[in-house]
């Protein structure tokens, strides 16, 4: 009884002190802790450092220098990220596939393994663990604390200001164009930095719209797809420059898509999720160059890698069993290539492309591995590869561009794997980390099919029109 | 191979007929799941709605009217009217339609749970404002009253939903407005809004495109048969009578206006110095506590730091902490000009 007095005694209460009691209550914080702050509170003279501030926020965010010095600087720290982790993938791989490969095979045989054990532990699970660390691993770890350093420093903050205007126009947060181009990295890592921004709606946007950033994973397939099929289409001095040309395309027809899906998502599905945007511009502060690039490391790098490793073992031992286990007189894997091939070919695609997508959902590093394999597999080439179920790259580019043209490829199948390579379900790491961050089973099924039903449908298109025009 | 002609015609029609099925409102998936909703619950509180709107505006209303003014066939019409007079909800006085006691109650149950509903949308969700109604109208007829107590409870027992009608409490009372419609006060009045009337909605869509704020203090300066023009907030509006009619003012006296120099802060140039006086009541929700979180609190000193290179947002300077906002929301700080 008394409990319920109580609590009508407050509506009573609430009822008259009316709507602006909350506005009160914080007027009366801050003019208390103003007057605390003054009396207590002595401040230095810093004017001098508030001046440089300013100054430099005058530049990054006019109207001349704004963009240019934003682009500049993304550019850079892709154009790092790309080259530079060629040389440390090299010798990871060089390490892992080249050295301790053969010996755990070699020890395989003395203890006496079968054949299949071997297979499945050495040519299935350790092989997509190794490939996924030495293709994921260093760039990840040049990529994450660049990015960090940056976000240290302050700059990060300017550019969702000097970039929010355009992301508004789509219903989102200036601060997305930091987790889009957090997800040019890696997506799961650009689903973890959607935590800076602070709205329901427009997080759950930059969420969903992640995967549209070309990341890490599949900036290799594009380049070896584009050297190979599109750079061959003019002479050979402007190769280079028209396949670099073809990639930049993709990662900008990503950036519209982003832009597109945005603006839909906050029309229709996410129209009641609350909305707000403030948006505070902190001082400049020179970075703390190790802990940084620890707690990147840590934080980012390792926690995205563990993930990835959970997801590729088991789909190491999936890709070596379909190409191992035979049904009748073919293995599963060519039975679901002959099967997917009607579809994959409308698409403009073909089986073994869509197998290789799905069995490679963990990883997008292991696909052109896994279609190689597939393509070599399935077409019976013989003097190239390691056998059924073992996941291989080739150092000649055009080595492997004839292994896919011998594959039935074209140079519609080549821009359609771009395209699809853009546009299809996050791997399995992303999906998680989606889930982990939203707890939505619904967001997250909207965040992986969304995608890939616009992949099937562009890839379709183009598909149509092409013949229609070729 | 199928034919790529053929395949890019099927792909067509399919999209086609998912559009027609299920565009937002008008597909076809849509209508046939609302027309098999319309039951005569529904139609009943419509109904007592209707005739509670009327009465309160002091007219009558007759069944064709009520034919009139609704959606559904005027048959079924007819016969809920009668079930409602068996159940004593309504009587007939003269051919025109009275509530009962009962009816009024009921009515205002229903009235009730529609301004609450229009209050939670305001405050916890990010509907558009012209969202609100048709999304309320839907609400009114699920929740029962115990679950509108949860929902008042929840919402801190509101007295006014955000355009500003009053929300029947759980015993049926309502508290008056105490102001009058805009166009029936003179030149050189000053007053406050307290109500913006949601229906119909394309006066309210007009006057949305307006940008008028609940609880702004306006000053009319022109008021005849073609136009009302006021000032408010440094801003001039020019209105026809039929739109300012929906525009409910309480008259202030004048020892309460202070707020001559007020300016919206989307209107603070660079260089200027002013004071905060307060954030409009059409701010709601997270984004207002919010921006009281940040500091955007009566009383501070606030200048324009930085512009972004496409104007939009800019940021500000309180408390010596460069905070950006949009032009949107800068709209619904009040400042004075120093």
């Amino acid at each position: 009884m008394k409990t319920n007095k109580i609590l009508n005694i407050s509506n009573d209460l609430r009822w008259q002190i009316g709507e602006g009691f909350h506005d009160k209550l914080t007027e009366g914080i801050y003019s208390d802790a103003a007057t605390i702050a003054q009396n207590s509170v002595q401040k230095k003279g810093d004017a001098k450092r508030f001046r440089f501030d300013r100054s430099l926020d005058k530049i990054v965010t006019s109207k001349v220098w704004g963009f240019p010095i934003m682009i500049l600087i993304l550019s850079v720290v892709l154009w790092l990220t790309i080259i530079g982790a060629n040389y440390p993938s090299g010798l990871l791989s060089d390490l892992l596939i080249g050295n301790i490969y053969p010996w755990l095979k070699t020890i395989g045989e003395s203890i006496g393994f079968p054949w299949w054990l071997s297979g499945f532990l050495f040519d299935g699970v350790y092989l997509a663990l190794a490939w996924v660390i030495a293709v994921m691993l260093p760039p990840m770890a040049i990529f994450f604390p660049l990015f960090t350093l940056l976000e240290d420093f302050g700059y990060l903050p300017r550019v969702a200001f000097n970039l929010d205007h355009l992301f508004k126009k789509s219903g989102a947060h200036g601060k997305q164009a930091l987790t889009m181009s957090m997800g040019f990295g890696c997506n799961a890592a650009g689903v973890i930095a959607t935590r800076i921004i602070d709205s329901p709606r427009e997080r759950l946007i930059a969420i969903i719209t992640n995967n549209f950033s070309l990341c890490n994973g599949r900036w290799p397939t594009q380049i070896l797809i584009a050297s190979i099929f599109i750079g061959a289409l003019v002479p050979e001095n402007f190769a280079g420059a028209i396949s670099t040309f073809a990639v930049i395309s993709i990662a900008l027809l990503g950036i519209f898509f982003t832009f597109m899906v945005s603006l839909f998502l906050s029309k229709t599905m996410l129209k009641g999720e609350v909305s707000s945007f403030t948006l505070e511009l902190p001082p400049y502060r020179p970075p703390r160059f190790w802990k940084t690039i620890y707690t990147s490391l840590i934080d980012r790098t390792l926690i995205v890698l563990w993930r990835a490793c959970v997801f590729a073992a088991p789909a190491g031992a999936v890709i070596w069993l379909i190409s191992n286990v035979f049904i009748g007189d073919s293995n599963i894997a060519n039975w679901m290539i002959i099967h997917l091939d009607g579809f994959g070919i409308l698409l403009g695609l073909n089986g073994v492309i869509l197998l290789a997508y799905i069995v490679a959902i963990p990883a997008n590093e292991i696909v052109i591995p896994t279609i190689l394999m597939l393509t070599v597999m399935s077409a019976s080439i013989t003097g190239v590869g390691s056998g059924n179920g073992v996941m291989f790259e080739l150092d000649s580019i055009n080595a492997t561009g004839e292994i896919l043209k011998a594959g039935g490829w074209t140079l519609l199948t080549a821009i359609n794997l771009m395209l699809f390579s853009l546009l299809h379900n996050p791997c399995s790491t992303t999906i998680y980390t989606i889930y982990k961050e939203t707890k939505s089973v619904k967001w997250t099924t909207v965040a992986s099919i969304l995608p890939i039903i616009l992949g099937f449908i562009v890839c379709f298109i183009v598909a149509q029109v092409w013949r229609i025009l070729m | 191979m199928t034919n790529p002609v053929t395949s890019l015609i099927v792909f067509g029609i399919v999209v086609v007929l998912l559009f027609l099925l299920f565009y937002p409102k008008s597909g076809f998936y849509w209508r046939i799941k609302t027309s098999f909703k319309n039951d005569t619950k529904i139609l009943i509180e419509d109904i007592l709605k209707k005739l509670y709107h009327a009465e309160d505006n002091g007219n009558t209303l007759n069944s064709n009217d009520i034919i009139n003014s609704l959606n559904s066939s005027p048959k079924k019409i007819l016969e809920t009217i009668a079930e409602m007079e068996n159940k004593e909800l309504i009587s007939f006085e003269n051919g025109d339609i009275k509530l009962n006691d009962l009816g009024m109650d009921y009515a205002l149950r229903v009235i009730r749970v529609h301004r609450l509903w229009e209050k939670y949308l305001s405050e916890k969700t990010g509907f558009d404002k012209k969202d609100w109604h048709e999304i309320a109208e839907k609400m009114e007829h699920k929740l029962d009253s115990l679950q509108a107590k949860e929902l008042a409870i929840n919402l801190g027992n509101p007295r006014f939903d955000p355009h500003g009608d009053p929300i029947p409490t759980e015993t049926g009372e309502v508290e008056p407005i105490n102001g009058k419609p805009l166009p029936t006060f003179s030149e050189g009045t000053i007053g406050r809004i307290i109500h913006i009337e949601d229906e119909p909605e394309i006066i309210y869509k007009q006057i949305l495109a307006e940008d008028l704020h609940i609880g702004s203090h306006i000053h009319i300066i022109e008021n005849n048969e073609k136009r009302i023009i006021f000032h408010s907030e440094g801003e001039e509006f020019i209105l026809a009578p039929i739109v300012a009619n929906n525009i409910t003012i309480f008259e202030l006296q004048k020892e309460e206006i202070s707020e001559e120099n007020t300016f919206r802060l989307s209107k603070l140039k660079k260089n200027e110095h002013a004071k905060i006086i307060g954030i409009s009541g059409e701010c709601r929700g997270e984004i207002r506590r919010r921006l009281l979180d940040l500091g955007f609190v009566i009383n501070t000193k606030i200048e324009v730091d930085l512009t972004s290179p496409m104007n939009n947002p800019r940021a500000y300077l309180v408390r010596d902490t460069s905070i950006a906002i949009r032009n949107e929301q800068a709209k619904f700080i009040l400042i004075e000009k120093k």
